[in-house]
């Protein structure tokens, strides 16, 4: 099999997850940072993926698929306090969500 | 055919019991009545705690020859087991004190406790990396919805939401770190990774040695260790108190014990990397821990800060890498997790009577309204700071003792030095509790609120942090039978 070596698919990952993380540290819509959350654990479900190809044992994808299933629960908690936050009508800026002062 | 592994159902019977008790916790909400539900989710979620407590003892005394079950994910040996023992009791403390201080959603309130209890127990005898990452997931999703549980106050939803986002991150750090070190060694398994990398002679490896310090980063995410702490004053102080004080004991608990048992285990030959790298995450909890812990006056917030300073001694214990310093993290985590459950569960009997977050100004005459708490307060105070009247002055000193067997004097020096920092604050709370008498504008008439589950969950914690000063010897006889299942 030819195709793109293993460092291009490390290198696409690696850049998905710094994405994913100057997203969160970045921006300030609570739904634009559990966006950027998904972006980083999908860096690392893709370096899971290419590894796994690469070593030729499977171990590496049943990794993967479980992350996204893991993944897919942690926004559902998170929209789902943003939806709180949300009827509570505070300010949907992560910012300004200093009643605690850190 | 599909090929299943073998299952020793007893190896994971801990995780099974809480598990269990969750689900008929949460079906509780559905098919008890309304006046009965309460009672109904008290009832099972302390009997599902009692009995994790039997199960993990019984798995202390029959796992002598600590072994990998189910397809070699999980282990089956005493430093699992003597985790879940600590873990189950602070679960029942916990369901003590919440069970008349929930306000609604009593058995989701319950259900979620005992999931995360149980995803706990489960983290720390995982044996790969992915069983690692999916039971940190468990117990961290379960820990974001009960810190968001007050939905009708500002600060819980906001701590919940925080926790989530900083929480999540770290976990993506681990799992790309995880991602790396698959890569490196082809290998998900904590003895195959350790195997691999002997054998290829991997130690330099740059994939693994980035991939072990995000992992590192990723766990110290959860132990609440600078300069991965930022979150917890903002979290523990704005979840509900009952949920802090399982959070304060019974996460880092699990985050230490699996911190070393992956060190240990995965990478032995990366010692000379990691006991500096953990000394120096040591270092700056001891620093930020007790500098920010001096000006606080919020009760809760101090508190947060002093667990902070107390992740900087047990990553001491834990940075020397060696048999001792297992035994001092075992041991210093039994004292500590009892002292900071009751001083948070204190600081929740005190939130009560106010109605609004205590401060050091407010709890002025708190010792003479609440005797008992109040001297339970005072031993806890004054055991976090290391005075020999509880297990916290023999944790430190045995931790310190590690760290000087290492070779390490100035880390003991750092260490002396910052329990000299943290009395000023933990004499402040004594202080405040016992120099002003009974504040007449406090006082609102009337005799404190009962609450006998509360006083035996903080008697027990009492009993807990002075008993193991008096039976300093069992205890330590416990911790290294634990210690001696892991790879030295």
């Amino acid at each position: 099999m030819q195709g793109p070596g293993i460092a291009w698919y490390l290198g696409i990952s690696a850049f998905l997850f710094g994405t994913g993380a100057l997203g969160v540290l970045l921006r300030r819509n609570p739904i634009i940072v559990l966006l950027s959350l998904e972006i980083m654990l999908n860096g690392g479900n893709l370096a899971l993926i290419a590894f796994a190809r690469h070593a030729g044992n499977g171990a590496g994808q049943i990794f993967a698929l479980a992350v996204m299933a893991v993944a897919a629960s942690e926004v559902c908690v998170g929209l789902g306090l943003v939806v709180a936050i949300n009827r509570r009508r505070l300010a949907l800026d992560v910012d300004k969500l200093s009643e605690l002062r850190g | 055919m599909i090929h299943t592994p073998h299952v020793d159902w007893f190896a994971i019977s801990t995780v099974l019991v809480l598990l269990g008790a969750s689900f008929i916790a949460l079906l509780g909400a559905v098919l008890v009545p309304a006046a009965l539900r309460r009672t109904f989710a008290v009832t099972v979620a302390a009997l599902g705690s009692l009995g994790g407590i039997v199960t993990s003892v019984w798995l202390y005394v029959d796992s002598a020859n600590g072994h990998r079950v189910i397809a070699d994910s999980f282990y089956r040996d005493r430093w699992t087991a003597l985790t879940q023992v600590i873990l189950c009791a602070t679960t029942l403390a916990t369901v003590l004190v919440g069970a008349d201080r929930v306000r609604e959603h009593e058995s989701e309130f319950f259900a979620l406790l005992l999931a995360s209890a149980a995803g706990m127990t489960f983290f720390v005898g995982s044996a790969n990396l992915m069983v690692m990452f999916l039971s940190l997931e468990w117990f961290s999703i379960a820990l974001y919805v009960l810190c968001a549980i007050d939905y009708d106050l500002e600060g819980s939803l906001e701590a919940g939401l925080k926790y989530l986002v900083v929480g999540s991150f770290g976990s993506a750090a681990l799992l790309f770190g995880s991602a790396l070190v698959y890569g490196a060694t082809n290998r998900i398994g904590f003895a195959e990774i350790a195997q691999q990398v002997g054998v290829h002679g991997l130690s330099g490896d740059l994939l693994l040695v980035l991939g072990l310090a995000m992992i590192l980063a990723g766990l110290a995410f959860k132990s609440s260790a600078a300069p991965f702490h930022m979150w917890t004053p903002d979290v523990y102080q704005g979840a509900p108190t009952t949920v802090t004080a399982f959070m304060s004991s019974a996460t880092k608990v699990a985050a230490f014990a699996l911190t070393f048992r992956i060190l240990r285990t995965a990478f032995p030959q990366e010692a000379h990397l990691w006991t500096w790298a953990l000394a120096g995450i040591a270092v700056a909890s001891l620093v930020i821990g007790n500098l920010a812990a001096l000006v606080q006056t919020d009760v809760k917030r101090l508190l947060a800060y002093s667990s902070i300073s107390h992740a900087g001694f047990i990553l001491i214990g834990l940075s020397t890498g060696t048999a001792l310093g297992g035994r001092a993290l075992m041991y210093y985590l039994v004292p500590y997790s009892a002292m900071a459950f009751g001083s948070f569960a204190i600081v929740a009997a005190r939130e009560r009577e106010l109605g609004k977050p205590v401060t050091l100004e407010n709890l002025a005459g708190f010792g003479w309204e609440r005797p008992f708490l109040g001297v339970a307060m005072w031993f806890f105070m004054f055991g976090f700071a290391g005075l020999p009247l509880g297990g916290g002055f023999i944790g430190k000193f045995y931790v310190l003792s590690a760290a000087y067997d290492h070779g390490w004097t100035w880390l003991v020096i750092v260490g002396v030095l910052a329990t000299l920092v943290s009395l000023y604050y933990y004499l402040g709370v004594v202080r405040a509790i016992y120099m002003r008498g009974p504040q007449l504008a406090v006082a609102t008439g009337g005799s404190p609120p009962r609450e006998t589950l509360l006083h035996i969950a903080v008697g027990a914690a009492l009993v807990v942090s002075v008993g193991s000063l008096v039976a300093v010897g069992p205890l330590i006889t416990l911790a290294r039978h634990a210690a001696s299942a892991l790879p030295f």
